[in-house]
């Protein structure tokens, strides 16, 4: 009664579940980020791995005229500028990277398998990938170089679509929860119609009268968001726990790191504020209409 | 101080419940306010403690003209009137102190003026050990007095009071007239709406008689103090 604030508005039950509505609409909008953050740094990681690697494949039958093109193909390699390491793939691994594919087998089916060599480079812009390739053909002509760049290209282009969706996904609950604010507020005006009117005759302010409101309508977006970014982070963490122990290397990787995470704490302040904000907006239209 | 000049009132679209009212409240009057139900009382209160703008005429108050006033300044002047509502339209969550000490807070009072204020005040009117005690548990006469309280706080210039008797027996009718007239002595203007003839008899006071939204006026006599 007696803070910054003059509080005419008593404890109403039907406000009662404001929080919960805005912490349920925190919970989405904080997955949804946090979703966005992993795909980001996922790709991050992954890109950066793979634009700084090429693979040459030498797919010749005949063993004798493969290990003559595999020599050549590494002696390029080995001499051309800006390319850090080029090693030929053991056996063993070829057959790993093929049992997805094939299952296990042994060495010795039979099958052609080609010869696969690694090659790293000092930054992804180190070699003309173009030229590379021509000189690697007159030098080794069953040589194909892989720069990954084609599978690369559609993979992310499906990232950004799946980045576009959860950025609108958030889009969408911060307006329903605006939306729902904004009727929560109209539902306060209404039930409060009468002390606002007392006030008013008293010679209260607009202002004074929405501070009342705002007040009120931060504490819920506060609380609402708490529990709403509280929840996503038990969620996160459920999640992470569950990952590790199953050795998803790929999807632990993925996960937002916790500097990244921090920011993710603003939300419930974000949410606070922006209930507040609409709660203003709401209450002093209204008030407009009085005389 | 305030001079209503043809003020006529419709609600939308509907037929004039105010026509042609012209009068003038001098600073420290006291006038009644009768008619029949429906004559056009309320509109004519809620004119006068700025609840609304008229639909045509003009009214001055306190030197300045309403129907040209910018919205802003209207808190200032809504101060400057202490309003006794016939249904009290007291906070129910809140004390009677809390309740009489809202005008105060609204103009930004420090906390430490305001008790002594209110202290005072609620002692003036009986209820010195009713302070903390919320409206649900208070009878009649002393939600009307905290009402009453909570309208002349922040000493206005002018009290507008609905029906103030309506609620209370005769006996704590008069002891609330001898509070409007304690109060106008001090220099308040007063205006009370009643349908009790017995009282403004023994006040004999002018009164401002609606009947179908127009006004009449009738002088009053020499003035009985309801404590004689």
């Amino acid at each position: 009664m007696w803070g910054r604030t003059l509080q005419f508005l008593p404890k109403d039950m039907r406000e009662g579940l404001l929080p919960w509505v805005i912490g349920v609409m925190l919970f989405l909008c904080t997955l949804a980020l946090a979703c966005g953050l992993a795909l980001g740094r996922g790709l991050e990681r992954w890109s950066a791995g793979l634009t700084t690697n090429l693979t040459v494949q030498i797919a010749v039958l005949d063993d004798r005229e493969r290990a003559k093109q595999t020599d050549a193909a590494l002696t390029l390699l080995r001499a051309t500028p800006g390319i850090v390491e080029a090693n030929v793939l053991a056996d063993a691994d070829v057959v790993a990277l093929l049992r997805p594919w094939l299952g296990e087998m042994p060495f010795d089916t039979g099958l052609p398998i080609p010869t696969l060599i690694d090659v790293k480079l000092s930054r992804p812009d180190a070699v003309s990938t173009l030229g590379l390739r021509e000189r690697l053909i007159a030098a080794a002509p069953g040589a194909q170089l892989d720069d990954h760049q084609e599978w690369m290209s559609q993979v992310l282009d499906l990232a950004a679509v799946v980045r576009l969706l959860l950025a609108g996904i958030v889009v969408m609950v911060v307006m329903s929860t605006v939306a729902i604010v904004i009727f929560g507020c109209r539902a306060g005006l209404a039930t409060h119609r009468e002390s606002i009117e007392i006030m008013h005759l008293m010679g209260a302010e607009d202002a004074t009268i929405s501070r009342a409101f705002d007040e009120r309508y931060m504490s819920h977006g506060l609380k609402g968001g708490l529990v709403g970014v509280l929840l996503a982070a038990l969620t996160l963490y459920f999640v992470a726990h569950m990952a590790e122990r199953m050795g998803q290397g790929l999807l632990t990787a993925s996960l937002p790191t916790a500097d990244s995470l921090i920011w993710l704490g603003l939300l419930p302040i974000v949410s606070a504020l922006l209930t507040m904000l609409t709660a203003r907006i709401t209450v002093r239209r209204a008030l407009l209409k009085l005389m | 101080m305030i001079t209503f000049e043809n003020v006529g009132m419709r609600y939308g679209m509907g037929a004039e419940v105010l026509k042609d009212i012209s009068f003038t409240l001098e600073k420290g009057s006291f006038h009644f306010l009768m008619g029949p139900s429906g004559a056009g009382k309320t509109t004519l209160l809620k004119l006068l403690y700025l609840a609304h703008r008229p639909s045509r005429g003009l009214i001055n108050f306190f030197g300045r003209d309403l129907m040209t006033l910018e919205r802003e300044v209207l808190p200032r002047l809504r101060r400057r009137v202490g309003v006794v509502f016939q249904d009290f339209r007291l906070f129910d969550h809140m004390t009677a102190f809390e309740n009489v000490a809202l005008p105060l807070r609204i103009q930004g009072a420090k906390k430490a003026q305001v008790a002594d204020h209110v202290e005072e005040l609620l002692s003036w009117v009986g209820l010195e050990d009713r302070m903390h005690a919320r409206p649900a548990t208070l009878s009649g006469g002393e939600k009307q007095r905290v009402a009453i309280a909570r309208a002349i706080i922040n000493k206005p210039d002018l009290l507008v009071a609905d029906e103030p008797t309506g609620n209370v027996d005769p006996e704590m009718s008069r002891r609330l007239m001898h509070l409007f007239v304690a109060l106008n002595k001090e220099g308040t203007t007063i205006v009370v709406a009643t349908h009790d003839d017995t009282l403004v008899r023994e006040m004999a006071a002018p009164t401002l008689k609606l009947d179908k939204g127009e006004l009449s006026f009738i002088p009053g006599g020499r003035p009985v103090d309801p404590g004689e």
